[in-house]
């Protein structure tokens, strides 16, 4: 019979994470649905359940002068409803759209990261806000950048005896705004077949002094577009959407699969991209806080 | 086996469940509360929301253990006796359902949307906060209307406040 | 009193002994106060008699192949199990075919014929303990070469059946002779029912061995049936009865039986009550689905855009096995004409045997594949002539001096130009394509399409001995009325339009009509609720049914009260008897003093129909339903992506019997005739699995998928046949309203091209496959 753990403290948690293999628990909205399909069944029968969501500390949200810290227990409506920088708009459009209301306020932002799915809405969103990752075990802390935290397929760096304790995003660039755009078989409760997540920041005169831009869904493991980012930077705002090319993208290898081909990513990620400079570009002033 | 405690329809219920019980096999199986049903069996559905500690959730993405100490409430809670609750009422009299599968969780997600957006429900918020409940019945127009007209209610008659 | 030799001496369309009272009023569902707080019952609701076992299905890893190895000693060991249940164990017949084919085993025996297929049960204590075991299965399959796609079977000449066309004409020469000719290949997708409420049966052994399955099914007498002849029994000694189901949509019609099959064999096997209800990812792979299709099409046309000649095959995907596919395929060459009178034609099908889930019955039945198809053509045609659609539409529609069918039967009640002129009136149409056009000059992205489709949906089982209905009515002595008829409740209103018809039989309120759940113990031998026909028999029948009853009152009361039949009328709870008002119960519980019968059956088949399948010709149909729309939708060219804006529909439900009922068919069968034609994409892989088998990846419309402006009128007509109270069948035709979203897409993208470039626009019409056809019609710009 299996064993159901339910501890108030990180650091209980940690101990029954080093002690024996098992299911780590927090919203529950994807381990529940694998648990509904047939692979999943004999891993939830084989391994214990850590339930993490009785761990007060995880529940935070901190905003400090130099950066944000999300607890791992953060969900989609707290996101969605919390009082965050103009650079968070677009993780918290994408919060909007992930699920439904039921799984937004059930679901974590960790719990995203940590199932790894290539269609994970919040990847992109973390890895244009350069967030990253803190893990904790019985033997210490670490952080480690979003973009080494996923390995790849559903995988990721996190060891048999970790958890996840937070996202730490350091404090956006002064006048960044942020914007995220999705392609699906529709906009919402859907599997994502591409989607886009930017931060870009410019000066008074409408010059480009940040910019990060970030694709997922068209690629194993969602990706920077790091030249792209590099011709942005030092032009006018209002010329992102023509300043794209099609080189630009080299970094993505889109997956063809049962929601789209390959060749239909492709495209539809550089649209999706200028669809989202023309919004950036439209409305550069800061909406009323 | 984990002992759960938690309060189900103002009533106070204690079962030994095995830690992975779903909690809406508890309601379903073990509560005999089946109003509740189970559409896809993968939280995308909504036919199993339910109430816990006030928010509308799929209960079939939660554990009944997760609800130790929990006030749930599902559709066989919102009557009070025999008079209906207002965005039942609704459901009914605007014709919200045909083969009335997603009914209760239609009815539990409406009531949780009214309460956070205090009555001030248009017809774009009411479709968008549905997103998570399917129908394969109605075309949504019935059960849309459905929650205009129970909101109004419900905020006429203080229920908003009151729950 | 007049009436046809079917309804004795009623007359079907009024009531001369009464009043309307409870037809024609918008009557909640009868359900509605159940549904609502939660009491209504569903299969997996009833509450499990002690000892239920809980059943899980072991199924095919291949698509096809001989099983050559069964292991199943680790599933037998299982924590849990009770029994496992394979082939050999079935007492009586490994054969479950609703037609007798002959190729649809309970549980496949020696070989496998698609990914998914049942090959054993296991029986355990709990449901997570037969799942679990179920897994711990070693099944062998041998090497074989699936056929999963219709141009595969089509090469291999695997059909289940010969092929059968509708021919009228010489549509090879009159395409020869037209002054133009357009041909291409149209792909027409599937569509999973996805009812709410998965597949479900509980078993109960009685004494005897006999068997009582509760089972959510449109047909219990089918299951009645299979189960008697899986366990080798008399029918008489199976009872299958249904309460109501968490929708239908045809795909419980003969699917519901497999699983009521292996529940009574389980009970069978252990003695004990025995329960399966198919998880949803099972329920995907298991159950048969809408036909997808391959239509190849010519088409000859002069320079009006008047239709000479349409010459069309279709090669549907059948699936493993015969199922209803036979019928369902008779029905895409019936409405390949849609509405439209087409001198010479051809609607050819081939019916593809693939290694792949047996496709079934579907809200339609095959016709909104035959007429997406003649649509389709319509758009082609009109975009190759620069004419408006609408125009071309309108001028090919049945008329005077051309108003017959391609298989003889004429089309008496011809409303298609009325009601599609009340779309185009009613939406505005006119104005709306300028305004579209204004639109679209000056957005290269975002286009508007705008499309006015009809519908012309015949009404009958085309397997004519199917069009019969009884029903059982009985009065107690307190003047409550209980009933019974063939019909099942899936959540179309079945039940509450029958109530109506019965309550005012007897002038009493609808509250006085208990309606109790289907069962084969109280009217037998039933046809399936399904082609629309659930009211159009069940209410007849149980109307005659109430009649009789009525009429032994009337003239118990005549001869009581010293009056004539023709002076007793029964409304408001009274039988008034001259000017003296007797209450209904009292009447009641005076005429059972004096010994008159309180109980009745009824019976009721469909007049005038008849149809030689070899020939080709005849009347299958009573009557047909007619509707329009008018779809608006907005597409991104950059992505594909697709917004539906506006939706006007005029829909002919003759008079109807409940209009809130009706109405809400309407939205319901265009938002998931829409979801077919949009979102709803199925995808196996090359090994034949299918891999849209959850809610995640198969997409159903959600409420912001309905269109913004939505807007339904019912058409002010009265059915010209002798259907109940003058109203028409309402289940399937709106399905097929949805089609004008098709070309309305199909209008955004035309704006595109030059009219020499044909726009390769499949179903459904994905973003990816918008973009497809967006970018083709771009690629071929000269």
């Amino acid at each position: 019979m299996a064993a159901y753990f339910r501890p108030t403290t990180l650091e209980e948690a940690l101990a029954v994470r080093a002690a024996q293999p098992v299911t780590v628990l927090a919203g529950g909205t994807d381990v529940y649905p694998i648990r509904a399909n047939k692979v999943g069944w004999g891993d939830m029968h084989r391994d214990d359940v850590l339930d993490i969501s009785a761990i007060a500390e995880l529940k935070e949200i901190e905003q400090t002068a130099d950066r944000l810290r999300f607890g791992a227990l953060t969900t989609w409506s707290q996101m969605r409803r919390a009082d965050l920088p103009e650079a968070f708009a677009g993780y918290q459009a994408a919060s909007r759209d992930v699920g439904g209301v039921q799984v937004q306020n059930r679901g974590t932002l960790v719990g995203n990261i940590c199932t790894a799915s290539p269609a994970g809405d919040g990847i992109p969103c973390l890895l244009s806000l350069d967030a990253e990752i803190e893990l904790a075990s019985a033997r210490g802390r670490r952080t480690v950048p979003i973009q080494d935290f996923i390995t790849g397929y559903r995988q990721t760096v996190c060891g048999h005896d970790e958890l996840v304790t937070a996202i730490l995003i350091p404090r956006p660039p002064a006048g960044a705004v942020g914007d995220f755009l999705k392609l699906g078989a529709r906009r919402y409760l859907v599997i994502s077949i591409a989607m886009v997540a930017a931060v870009i920041a410019a000066d008074d005169t409408g010059v480009i002094h940040h910019a990060s831009v970030a694709v997922g869904a068209c690629s194993e493991v969602a990706k920077r577009l790091h030249d792209l980012e590099a011709a942005l930077l030092g032009q006018p705002l209002a010329s992102a959407p023509d300043l794209i090319e099609h080189a630009h993208f080299a970094a993505l290898k889109p997956i063809g699969d049962l929601r789209a081909s390959g060749h239909y990513r492709d495209s539809a990620a550089r649209d999706l991209v200028r669809d989202l400079f023309v919004r950036l570009s439209a409305e550069p002033k800061r909406r009323a806080a | 086996m984990p002992k759960v405690s938690m309060t189900v329809n103002g009533q106070a219920v204690s079962a030994d469940v095995e830690a992975r019980t779903l909690l809406v096999d508890f309601i379903r199986e073990q509560l005999r509360l089946t109003g509740t049903h189970v559409g896809c069996d993968t939280s995308q559905c909504g036919a199993c929301v339910v109430h816990v500690d006030g928010r509308a959730l799929k209960s079939c993405t939660t554990l009944a253990a997760q609800c130790e100490g929990a006030s749930v409430t599902t559709i066989e809670g919102l009557a009070k006796g025999d008079d209906l609750h207002p965005m039942q009422e609704a459901f009914r009299e605007n014709h919200g359902l045909q083969c009335g599968f997603c009914t209760p969780g239609m009815i539990m997600s409406a009531v949780d949307m009214v309460k956070r957006h205090g009555g001030k429900l248009d017809e774009q918020t009411i479709r968008h906060e549905l997103e998570g409940n399917l129908c394969r019945c109605t075309g949504y127009h019935n059960i849309v209307k459905a929650i205009a007209a129970g909101s109004e209610a419900m905020t006429s008659s203080g229920r908003v406040a009151a729950e | 009193m007049s009436g046809s030799p079917e309804t004795g001496t009623l007359d079907p369309q009024v009531n001369t002994t009464g009043e309307l009272r409870s037809v024609r009023t918008s009557v909640r569902h009868d359900s509605a106060a159940k549904h609502v707080s939660g009491a209504a019952l569903y299969v997996d609701d009833v509450g499990e008699p002690a000892g239920t076992l809980q059943i899980a299905i072991g199924a095919s890893p291949a698509a096809k192949g001989p099983i050559v190895g069964l292991d199943l000693d680790a599933v037998r060991t299982a924590p849990g199990v009770v029994a496992v249940v394979t082939a050999a164990d079935i007492p009586g017949h490994n054969e479950i075919s609703p037609v007798g084919a002959g190729d649809d085993p309970l549980l496949a025996d020696t070989k496998v014929l698609f990914h998914g297929q049942p090959v054993f049960i296991v029986a355990a204590e709990t449901r997570e303990a037969a799942r679990r075991a179920a897994l711990l299965a070693t099944i062998r399959i041998g090497e074989a070469e699936p056929l999963l796609t219709v141009e595969a079977a089509e090469a291999a000449d695997s059909l289940i059946s010969p092929d059968f066309n509708i021919v009228r004409g010489d549509p090879g020469k009159a395409l020869e002779t037209a002054a133009n000719r357009m041909s291409g290949n149209f792909p027409i997708g599937g569509q999973e029912h996805f009812y709410l409420e998965g597949q479900a049966a509980l078993a109960i052994p009685q004494e005897d061995g006999d068997m009582f399955v509760l089972t959510s099914t449109q047909h219990p007498s089918e299951v009645q049936k299979v189960v008697a002849e899986v366990l080798g029994l008399p029918i008489n000694a199976v009872v299958s009865e249904v309460r109501r189901m968490g929708g239908g949509f045809g795909g419980k019609e003969s699917q519901a039986c497999q699983w009521a099959g292996l529940a009574a064999l389980a009970a069978r096997v252990t003695g004990r009550p025995c329960k399966l209800r198919l998880d949803r990812d099972d329920d995907m792979v298991m159950t048969g689905k809408r036909h997808d299709m391959l239509a190849r099409w010519q088409v000859g046309y002069d320079d009006d855009g008047m239709l000479e000649a349409a010459d069309i095959t279709f090669l549907a995907k059948c699936g493993f096995s015969t199922d209803l596919s036979n019928s369902v395929i008779d029905r895409t060459a019936f409405h390949t004409d849609n509405a439209y009178f087409v001198p010479h034609i051809a609607a050819r099908t081939k019916r593809m045997r693939t290694n792949t889930v047996s496709n079934t019955a579907f809200r339609g039945f095959g016709g909104p594949q035959g007429m997406l198809a003649i649509e389709h053509v319509m758009d082609q045609v009109a975009h190759r002539l620069r004419i408006d659609p609408f125009d071309l539409r309108m001028r090919n529609l049945y008329g005077p001096d051309r108003d017959v069918t391609p298989y003889g039967m004429t089309v008496f009640d011809n409303i298609a130009p009325e009601v599609m002129e009340k779309t185009e009136a009613l939406s505005g149409y006119r104005a709306r394509r300028r305004e579209i056009a204004e639109h679209n000059a000056e957005n290269p992205f975002l286009r508007k399409g705008l499309a006015i489709t009809p519908v012309k949906f015949g009404i009958s089982f085309t397997a004519t001995h199917l069009n019969q209905a009884g029903a059982l009515v009985h009065v107690y002595t307190d003047g409550s009325v209980h009933l019974n008829h063939g019909g099942t409740e899936m959540g179309q209103g079945l039940f509450t339009k029958v109530a109506q018809v019965v309550a005012d039989e007897f002038g009493i309120d609808l509250d006085k009509v208990k309606i109790t759940a289907t069962t084969t113990a109280k009217v037998p031998n039933t046809s399936p609720t399904a082609a629309s026909s659930g009211t159009d028999l069940n209410a007849m029948a149980a109307r005659i049914a109430a009649a009789r009853i009525r009429e032994r009152l009337t003239d118990f009361a005549a001869e009581t009260y010293d009056s004539v039949a023709a002076d007793i009328r029964f409304r408001d709870n009274q039988v008034f008897v001259g000017n003296r008002a007797v209450g209904f119960a009292d009447l009641v519980r005076q005429a059972y003093m004096a010994r008159i019968s309180l109980s009745s059956t009824g019976f009721y088949r469909t007049p005038k129909i008849h149809w030689d399948r070899e020939k080709g010709q005849g009347r299958p149909f009573f009557y047909f339903a007619y509707g329009a729309s008018c779809s608006e939708v907005t597409i991104d060219t950059l992505t594909g992506e697709l917004r539906v804006d506006r939706v006007d529909i005029v829909h002919d439900v003759g008079k109807s019997l409940n209009p809130a009922i009706d109405i809400g068919q309407i939205e319901g069968g265009f938002v998931q005739g829409m979801g077919w034609l949009t979102t709803e994409e199925l995808v196996w892989d090359a090994g034949g699995r299918l891999r849209t088998h959850a809610p995640s990846t198969y997409k159903i419309p959600t409420s912001s998928d309905v269109p913004a402006e939505f807007n339904v009128h019912l058409h002010d007509g009265i059915n010209r046949e002798e259907a109940i109270y003058g109203s028409k069948a309402v289940g399937e035709p709106p399905l097929m309203l949805a089609i004008s979203v098709h070309s309305a897409i199909f209008d955004a993208i035309a704006g595109l091209a030059p009219p020499v470039v044909a726009i390769p626009l499949d179903a459904p019409a994905t973003p990816e496959a918008i973009l497809r056809a967006v970018t083709a019609v771009r690629e071929a710009r000269p």
